[in-house]
């Protein structure tokens, strides 16, 4: 059965990702697409009849829109904290003499261990105004009155960034194992002290791992739900909390589908000028 | 143009491994000297500790008398090549020849100009504005010989640069290190494995086995006239023919040996004591049979390998001779032969 043979036909071997992503994304998006177009119903999910009424909504309300640049926000800045605390762990994790390489493993991916909600809910004990840090700080005298900590952004971003830390070193330890110890070594022969090998040669050549950590941080930061709902409360909404709000509570969900469409627009366009910018010419062509 | 000293250079890991056990060597400016052994005889300790990347446990490297054991590496001004090339893959052609220039801050104006010299000395101008991986490993080689000569560095050192090359194209890049060597005059320590390699390219082979200097000496005293079998052994193959000393006649000594007396060079052994000679395989010659002169010999096995053929015979007491000769006449295995010596081509090595 030669040409039956996955060798002979490559293409094959895609087909159950394709079915996948055929059934479980391009047709529920597509879903999507149809519903936010859709009239919003009294009682129903949505009713008979198509409109632009729920795009106009969110192009005319300020509330929606502050909450849509708030989630961008929020997610731009845990990319940046998670790629800050991240790069030095990921450079260490990654050098190719590291001893205990499974404990160190095993740390990085210890937050994936426990489940988002209990994460979530450990650190509202840690924020809260009743929480571990502002007792400690006033029972160090160090402030009066508790620091906002929770129901607010910066509360959200901490979470997150312990959440997704993992997300951000992975791909750039990856990275960096891949380095040439010879490379470095090349670099020294020529002249270069350790500052320079590490901004001429090592960050480039990290350049791809930072790039993936860097999107996946980001795109799950847009999208997370659990942590911002529990630690932003009533208060501070991110646009996944708006969305799920609008789909079960409001039962609006042609102006939740409009939401969660122009999240992911904005959100792809912003992946897309990041990798754009970040592209590496010594990679491709 | 830069003089290289070692002196005693020690380097032992953990308690007690000795990778290189006191060396010495001095290298006149300008010379291509090679370190010649098999792995784990220390040559590779030894550049590294030259290059910097190694610390030293004892002992004294120093350029032109300076002493550099304490200067790190980006402060040795060296040029170095590595076995696998460690070209900057994010950096073009000209980019990975850039760097060791804009390190030293030379001039934006003398950069182009010696970068551009540098490409037409590897033969590379072409290829100036590629990527690494766009590259053949045989021009990637070249790139990285240009980045270790454009800085104009004191010394090139070079670790097995060809091992990953294919053996037509390490030939060619044998002639072209070397003639390249000529042109610029540089100082050149060459790690190698392969001693065709150290061979061909060296004006002196360091041969090392264990962390020591077993012999150095020009490439063709190296091969004649080797100090041990170990030495004898690894530059090529060679007989190792036993003997006693007949007689002594000041300088000479007369080896008996079974393919006949053998005048070589004396040493402190007095007569009827036990020697070793080596003899190359191609300083023995096979004649017919019948051609009645020679000492008797049975063809064991013979193999064709392109210019030479290379035969194992049985001489009459069982002793196994090596032979290559450029003969084109090929006698079967089971053959009866006659092989006559080349006298000149006996050397003694340590007694038996």
């Amino acid at each position: 059965m030669q040409t039956a043979s996955p060798g002979n036909r490559p293409y094959l071997l895609l087909l159950p990702a394709a079915i996948l992503l055929i059934v479980f994304m391009a047709i529920p998006y597509l879903n999507i697409l149809v519903t936010s177009f859709r009239n919003p119903g009294q009682g129903t999910p949505y009713a008979d009849g198509y409109t632009l009424m729920n795009y106009a909504r969110i192009f005319s309300s300020p509330l929606y829109q502050g909450q849509l640049f708030n989630t961008l926000w929020i997610g731009i800045v845990t990319t940046f904290a998670t790629l800050v605390i991240g790069l030095p762990v990921a450079f260490q994790l990654g050098r190719a003499d590291l001893r205990w390489r499974g404990l160190a493993y095993g740390i990085v991916l210890s937050p994936l261990l426990v489940g988002i909600v209990i994460r979530s809910y450990g650190w509202t004990i840690l924020l809260g105004n009743n929480g571990v840090i502002n007792r400690t700080l006033i029972n160090l005298g160090l402030t009066e009155y508790p620091l906002p900590l929770m129901y607010n952004s910066l509360g959200i971003i901490i979470a997150l960034v312990h959440v997704f830390l993992p997300f951000m070193i992975l791909p750039i330890m990856s990275a960096v194992q891949s380095i040439d110890p010879a490379v470095v070594s090349a670099a020294r022969s020529l002249g270069a002290g350790r500052a320079t090998v590490i901004r001429r040669i090592l960050l480039p050549l990290a350049m791809p791992g930072i790039q993936a950590g860097c999107i996946l941080v980001f795109v799950l930061s847009l999208s997370a739900y659990v942590t911002p709902a529990m630690i932003g409360g009533l208060r501070v909404k991110t646009m996944a909390v708006t969305v799920v709000d609008a789909l079960l509570d409001t039962f609006q969900w042609p102006l939740g589908a409009a939401l969660a469409l122009m999240l992911s627009a904005i959100g792809a366009v912003i992946v897309m000028i990041f990798a754009r910018a970040t592209r590496m010419k010594w990679k491709v062509g | 143009m830069t003089k290289v000293t070692i002196r005693n250079l020690t380097k032992i890991y953990g308690q007690a491994i000795k990778a290189v056990d006191s060396i010495s060597l001095e290298i006149p400016s300008g010379e291509f000297v090679s370190l010649l052994g098999p792995s784990g005889c220390g040559k590779t300790t030894t550049l590294k500790m030259l290059a910097g990347f190694e610390s030293v446990t004892s002992g004294s490297i120093a350029f032109d008398g300076d002493d550099v054991v304490a200067v790190p590496p980006e402060g040795r001004d060296i040029g170095m090549v590595f076995q696998n090339y460690a070209l900057f893959p994010h950096m073009t052609v000209r980019g990975n020849l850039a760097f060791g220039l804009e390190m030293r801050k030379v001039p934006k104006a003398e950069m182009q100009r010696r970068i551009d010299a540098t490409l037409d000395l590897v033969q590379l101008g072409p290829y100036a504005d590629r990527y690494p991986r766009q590259l053949s490993g045989g021009q990637q080689q070249r790139v990285a010989i240009g980045r270790a000569l454009v800085i104009e560095p004191r010394i090139l050192l070079l670790d097995e640069p060809l091992a990953n090359l294919d053996a037509k194209l390490r030939e060619e890049m044998r002639v072209f290190i070397r003639d390249l060597q000529r042109r610029v005059g540089i100082t050149t320590v060459y790690v190698t494995h392969d001693q065709a390699e150290a061979m061909t390219m060296s004006d002196r082979v360091v041969v090392m086995f264990g962390g020591k200097i077993a012999q150095q000496a020009p490439p063709s005293d190296i091969y004649d006239y080797p100090v041990s079998r170990e030495v004898a052994g690894f530059v090529g193959q060679v007989n190792f023919i036993d003997g006693f000393v007949a007689s002594v006649d000041g300088d000479l000594a007369c080896i008996e040996t079974p393919f006949g007396p053998a005048e070589v060079p004396a040493k402190t052994r007095g007569r009827g004591s036990a020697v070793t000679l080596a003899l190359r395989p191609e300083a023995i010659d096979i004649v017919p049979d019948t051609a009645g002169h020679g000492i008797p010999a049975t063809v064991v096995s013979s193999y064709f390998s392109g210019a030479i053929l290379d035969y194992t015979l049985a001489m009459a007491d069982g002793t196994k001779v090596d032979v290559k000769t450029i003969a084109r006449t090929r006698f079967e295995p089971g053959a009866q032969v006659r092989l006559s010596v080349d006298a000149h081509r006996f050397w003694p090595i340590e007694a038996a």
